[in-house]
């Protein structure tokens, strides 16, 4: 037999934070399984734009009609496994098309918002919040979930921009690392 | 003589940073905080440019952003603003629009001829005979104003930047600052962007009290937490107060384009100074009030020896105290007020010498100081929708209307003391912060994801704020003699008048002919001189003349700042890095790259046809479509029927629009019962998505069918050739591959090389047999190696785009949008058996129904083409034509020559006239050269009972 | 640019979107004729004054929407609708669909 494979992530090139600027991680092997539903039905009990945390499985209504559920892979089986869904609701592993970065910091609106129109105010886009968007021209799933009482932005987009997403995103956070030029 | 002032109070230079810098190669030091113009003034230096079309000399007219005189070089960047841009050290500075130097100009010989330039004489004069335009357009280039661009500067860093703030005000002088600040006392996030170097507008030139008064503002601003923009402008205000800002001072980038979604705006940006009209007014030594003072207060430069002074107000008052305070002999002044003024100024074309009062008599002078009135700068309001209106007591204009969320203060409101426009600033930014909040509340209780906010959304507030007054101010716009209108474009008074005589005495169209107001100061300077001067021509008064709509952008912003990063997403697939270490040649296919081949292609063709080949498909669009509804959205897209697909089987289908056009076509597996695959073209996918979605959401909301794109969740990859089932086998247990078992056009589930969940099914392009597997793409390299590793003795080996299309075009496949077009209707493709019009509806089914009806009109029909020189491969897109004529009868959509048959193979769309089997046609080469061919019976060139896909 | 009323997602960019078009319904395939076919693909009314159009929140929810706006002011009436199937205009100018006339 073969040997045993190994998940690659589409990000090839991750390059180290420089110090005092955002940090860009690569949180794409996490599973990821989409559940659709029915508009304005409500099959995990969280509402379009919320999120919920339940078994350190992260559940965002990122659509409508679609739920996504983050974590490892055997948490998120258990979570399905213990919810009733009826039969309109359909589950899609979308581990492999999905990529996600997580962007973390105190700057992390700011470095965003260079990218990406969204109104990242506290008050317009809290902790446990989603929204979708165009991110440096790819449309992108975005998932405030603060860390350590930091901001910090999950952000999902289709798997083959990768690199490309993950170099945008790092440009945007070499100015507020501390070696940019200051006026 | 120095012109240089000793050490001021007020200063903005820094006299113990000196920094050397190059004049037209003459070299010069400056201090840092002085700009190009300030600078070169201090030394000596009084005349910056000539002028467009006289090629006059000029000096400084405004000493600030505007100043249409003082556009100068800058190393490779032309065009740069002398009196706004600070001195950097070892700046290369020049001068521009003068050849061969600044001193002898052999253009200005345009000057004496000054009476043949009006205004469209160029227009009139080149217009014919035509085909000379080429020869007279070279000679003109060279008369063309403007610096010099050099084609390889770099792109530098320039960014963008979204943002959503409460408050933007636009100007950072007395008024706009009060309102920064009550707006972010009353908790607002307020953006304060300020045009010049520095906050406070006419008060950092102004007294020792005002810098204070203007000191203070400015602190209090920063506590306040207003985050504040110096050396940025507005330049825009669209639908829903979406602001354009353009940066200018952010560390480490060149510029910045802001796109600020404003809650509310508040316009400042106080008055212009307005030149006043008269003959010689463009003489150097002739400047405006503001400049005098700003060159003395703020730079420390004398700007004259002896001077006489046009006032017409307080600013042109405080101007004389300011000259006599730097030394500056007083030879007279003329109170306007009391109705006196000037009649022309005379010098050599260097300098002004003398200055012509009414009565005729002369006043030596260096220089001639008017303060004449103002130009509201009413930009921001008019994109507001505002059309401001003239007020000939205050002489100038005023806005009309406003909708809510724009609010205007200061000087462009009204007239006051400083504290009152203080008093009217700190109220506007209390309404602006109260109807911030309203907004808020609004967008808080609509945006899904914001927090909803307490309580009942509040009203707008009303504005109940104290107007500041309209201060008398005397009409001066031209003396008894005509001057310069517009310093920028060369158009004097002369010029309008006659335009005006032409019968182009609408503004409008005053404007556009002679081009007043429409050169690098776009207005703010002239263009109330340009309907003062229009008004005399028509016997009308301003008002009734009526005055042009300002548009964005409010001052220039460079294209660098509106390119930005450069964004352009890439996409590749998991086998990326494998083709990049194996000799890939990269193709851009949309926005994916894909190895176009790795050398050879005529090679991989071969290999494929005698071994086994593997090909990145991933690209290929998946749509995975669950629900019991599937069947019915399959035969609402398809033309074919898709009712009885059984669990396991592919089927082919093509896709046609509302119009009855192929819009995409592939193939659909359903692996199991309510769960299928579709596939579509890889430029098709996202719109595919799309179109699938409209028809669930708009027309079927009832059908339960979800739609979830998986096209990069799988690496797709064709295993092609005699040997790709040995192949396959070796990696797979789970899955009888044998040809009974798993015949052609069905779809498998199973384990690849260890990895779970891939799907296969007996497809392909090439004509071969094949296996189309779909391997979820975190594995997708493993197994791509896995299959290089094992066929290693079998003679497995990668092929390319270029091979893949060798071989569809041997077997006659259409790809949609190569081989056909925007009238290519599903059944000219040869398909026609696809097309069920049993159905009850799908989409493009009437069209379908009546172009295969008696009577529709006969539309080109695909076929393929041979070549009668099997060697010869005419170009794609090489027209057909009937024999002997040069009438088009249809073009080659697709050629190759095809390694498998040693001969050139063509797809082509011909009438029907030409269709049929063993037709000969006539084929343009692009040489102009005709060849000969001759039309199949069959589209595929090769194995066209498909013995080899089946087997 | 402007602000469209997405009924999902809350105020968006129009950039957000895709516009769709004039709202018109779609004539039953099965007895439609060739005039009312091709005047539903490709006439359209485009007034100056109130419009029902289409949008679809390409960028957001990826959802259709239909939304009333007036195409001189560009104001949006609110509510707005979730996309459904919409009147078809008579172009006589007194649809209900598309606003005083």
């Amino acid at each position: 037999m073969a040997d045993q494979p190994q998940f690659r992530s589409s990000v090839t090139n991750p390059v180290a934070t420089p110090a005092g600027a955002p940090a860009l991680t690569d949180e794409s092997s996490l599973t990821k399984v989409s559940v659709r539903a029915r508009v304005g039905a409500s099959p995990l009990g969280v509402d379009f734009t919320r999120t919920d945390r339940r078994d350190g499985v992260l559940i965002a209504g990122i659509r409508p009609d679609e739920w996504l559920l983050l974590g490892a892979g055997a948490g998120v089986e258990a979570l399905l496994a213990g919810t009733e869904f009826d039969g309109s609701v359909n589950r899609i592993d979308v581990t492999h098309s999905r990529l996600c970065l997580r962007l973390s910091g105190v700057c992390s609106a700011s470095a965003l918002e260079k990218v990406c129109s969204l109104d990242f105010d506290d008050t317009m886009f809290p902790d446990g919040a989603t929204g979708s968007a165009s991110v440096a021209k790819v449309s992108s799933d975005l998932i405030r979930d603060d860390q350590d009482g930091e901001p910090s932005y999950l952000i999902l987009a289709d798997r083959s921009f990768g690199q490309y997403l993950y170099d945008a995103i790092h440009d945007t956070t070499t100015e507020f690392s501390s070696a940019w030029p200051s006026s | 003589m120095i012109r240089r002032l000793e050490p001021r109070s007020g200063e903005v230079i820094d006299r113990a940073t000196p920094l050397k810098f190059t004049w037209n190669s003459k070299k010069h030091i400056g201090y840092a905080g002085d700009t190009i113009v300030s600078a070169l003034l201090a030394n000596n230096e009084s005349v910056f440019s000539r002028s467009m079309k006289y090629h006059r000399r000029r000096g400084v007219l405004t000493a600030d952003y505007w100043d249409p005189n003082t556009m100068v070089q800058v190393g490779t960047e032309p065009n740069v603003r002398g009196a706004h841009r600070l001195l950097e050290a070892d700046m290369l500075v020049s001068a521009q629009n003068a050849w061969p130097s600044l001193d002898f100009d052999v253009k200005a010989a345009n000057g004496l001829f000054g009476r043949f330039l009006t205004a469209g004489f160029y227009y009139k004069t080149f217009i014919k005979p035509q085909r000379l335009w080429p020869a007279y357009e070279k000679v003109l280039a060279r008369f063309a104003p403007g610096g010099v661009v050099d084609l390889n500067t770099p792109h530098g860093y320039h960014d963008k930047r979204y943002c959503h703030p409460d408050v933007v005000v636009a100007g950072g002088g007395p008024a706009g600052l009060a309102a920064a600040i009550s707006a972010a006392q009353a908790g607002m996030n307020v953006m304060l962007v300020e045009h010049n170097h520095h906050l406070g507008g006419h008060l950092r030139w102004g007294t020792d009290e005002d810098r204070a008064v203007a000191d203070e503002l400015e602190a209090t601003a920063r506590m306040a937490g207003v985050e504040i923009l110096t050396d940025s402008t507005v330049t825009g205000r669209y639908d829903d107060n979406w602001i354009a800002v353009s940066q200018r001072n952010h560390p480490g980038v060149v510029e910045r384009l802001i796109k600020a979604r404003a809650k509310i705006l508040v316009v400042a940006p106080g008055l212009i100074e307005r030149p006043y009209v008269f003959a010689g007014n463009d003489l150097p030594g002739v400047m405006l009030s503001g400049a005098a003072r700003r060159l003395i207060n703020m730079y420390a430069v004398r700007p004259g020896n002896r001077g006489v002074v046009l006032t017409a107000n307080a600013d042109g008052d405080a101007a004389v105290v300011d000259l006599e305070r730097a030394g500056v002999e007083i030879a007279a002044v003329l109170d306007a007020r009391a109705g006196e003024t000037i009649s022309k100024a005379s010098g050599s074309s260097r300098h002004l010498n003398s200055v012509t009062l009414l009565d005729g008599s002369t006043v030596k002078a260096d220089l001639l100081v008017t303060a004449v009135g103002w130009t509201a700068p009413t930009s921001l309001l008019n994109m507001a929708g505002d059309r401001p209106c003239y007020s000939p007591k205050a002489a100038r204009f005023f806005s009309t209307a406003l909708p809510d969320n724009v609010i205007a203060t200061g000087g462009i409101v009204g007239d006051g003391r400083l504290d009152e426009l203080i008093a009217h600033g700190a109220s506007s930014g209390e309404l602006a912060a109260e109807r911030a909040a309203a907004v808020k509340h609004r967008l808080r209780s609509t945006v899904t994801r914001a927090q909803t906010p307490e309580g009942p959304e509040p009203p707008m507030p009303a504005d109940h704020r104290d107007g500041l007054c309209k201060a008398p101010h005397p009409e001066l716009y031209r003396s008894d003699t005509h001057g310069m209108v517009d310093f920028s474009e060369d158009v004097g008074s002369k010029d309008l008048l006659s335009a005006a005589a032409e019968g182009f005495d609408s503004v409008e169209l005053l404007k556009r002919f002679t081009t007043a107001t429409m050169g690098p100061s776009q207005g703010k300077l002239e263009t109330v001189n340009t309907v003062a001067v229009l008004g005399e021509a028509r016997g009308e008064s301003i008002e009734e003349v009526g005055t042009t709509v300002w548009r964005p952008p409010y001052a220039p912003i460079s294209l660098g700042a509106l390119a930005g990063r450069v964004f352009e997403p890439v996409r590749v697939s998991s086998l990326h890095e494998w083709h990049t270490a194996n000799n890939m040649k990269p193709i851009l296919a949309g926005q994916w790259i894909r190895p176009d081949h790795y050398g050879d292609p005529a090679a991989e063709v071969t290999n494929v046809r005698t071994n086994v080949g593997i090909i990145d498909v991933t690209p290929l669009g998946k749509l995975d479509l669950r629900g019991p509804d599937v069947p019915r959205l399959l035969n609402l897209l398809y033309t074919n029927e898709w009712s009885k697909l059984p669990v396991g089987r592919v089927r082919y289908g093509m896709m046609c629009a509302e119009d009855g056009v192929v819009a995409d076509d592939g193939v659909t597996g359903r692996l199991g019962e309510d769960h299928y695959l579709m596939t579509t073209t890889s430029s098709g996918a996202g719109q595919i998505w799309q179109w699938a979605e409209m028809w669930l959401q708009t027309e079927h909301p009832d059908w339960q069918v979800h739609v979830t794109p998986v096209t990069t969740g799988y690496t797709s990859i064709n295993i092609a050739g005699p040997r790709s089932r040995d192949l396959l086998t070796r990696l797979v247990d789970d899955v009888d591959l044998s040809p009974v078992a798993f015949e052609y056009m069905n779809v498998r589930s199973g384990t690849i090389a260890g990895v779970a969940d891939c799907f296969m099914w007996r497809i392909g392009f090439t004509g071969e047999l094949s296996f189309e597997i779909h391997v979820p793409a975190g594995f997708g390299l493993h197994v791509w190696e896995q299959l290089i590793e094992k066929g290693a003795d079998l003679g497995v080996g990668p092929f390319g785009l270029e091979a893949q299309r060798i071989m569809r075009l041997e077997k006659g496949h259409f790809i949609v949008g190569q081989d056909t077009d925007g009238l290519t209707k599903a059944p000219t493709t040869g398909l026609t058996p696809l097309i069920r019009l049993d159905k009850a509806d799908f989409a493009g089914k009437p069209e379908l129904e009546w172009s295969l009806g008696a009577g529709a009109p006969e539309l080109p029909v695909l076929v393929a083409i041979r070549p009668t020189d099997p060697q010869l491969v005419p170009d794609e897109a090489c027209q057909i034509l009937r024999k002997g004529t040069a009438e088009i009868v249809g073009r080659i959509t697709s050629s190759r020559f095809s390694p498998t048959l040693g001969r050139s193979v063509c797809l082509g769309q011909v009438t029907p006239e030409f269709a049929a089997a063993g037709t000969e046609i006539t084929v343009r080469l692009c040489d102009g050269s005709d060849t000969t061919a001759t039309v199949m019976q069959h589209h595929a060139h090769f194995d066209p009972e498909g013995v080899r896909l089946r087997g | 640019m402007l602000l469209v009323p997405c009924p999902h997602c809350g105020p968006r960019n129009s950039a957000d979107m895709s516009y769709q078009g004039e709202a018109s319904s779609r004539p039953d395939p099965s007895s439609t004729t060739p005039t009312e076919w091709r005047e539903y693909l490709y006439m359209k009314h485009n007034p100056a004054g109130w419009l029902r159009e289409n949008w679809y929140c390409s960028s957001g929810c990826r959802r259709f929407f239909t939304v009333e706006r007036h195409t001189v002011t560009s104001e949006f009436r609110e509510p707005p609708l979730p996309g459904s199937k919409t009147p078809r205009p008579t172009g006589d100018g007194a649809d209900p669909a598309r606003g005083a006339p």
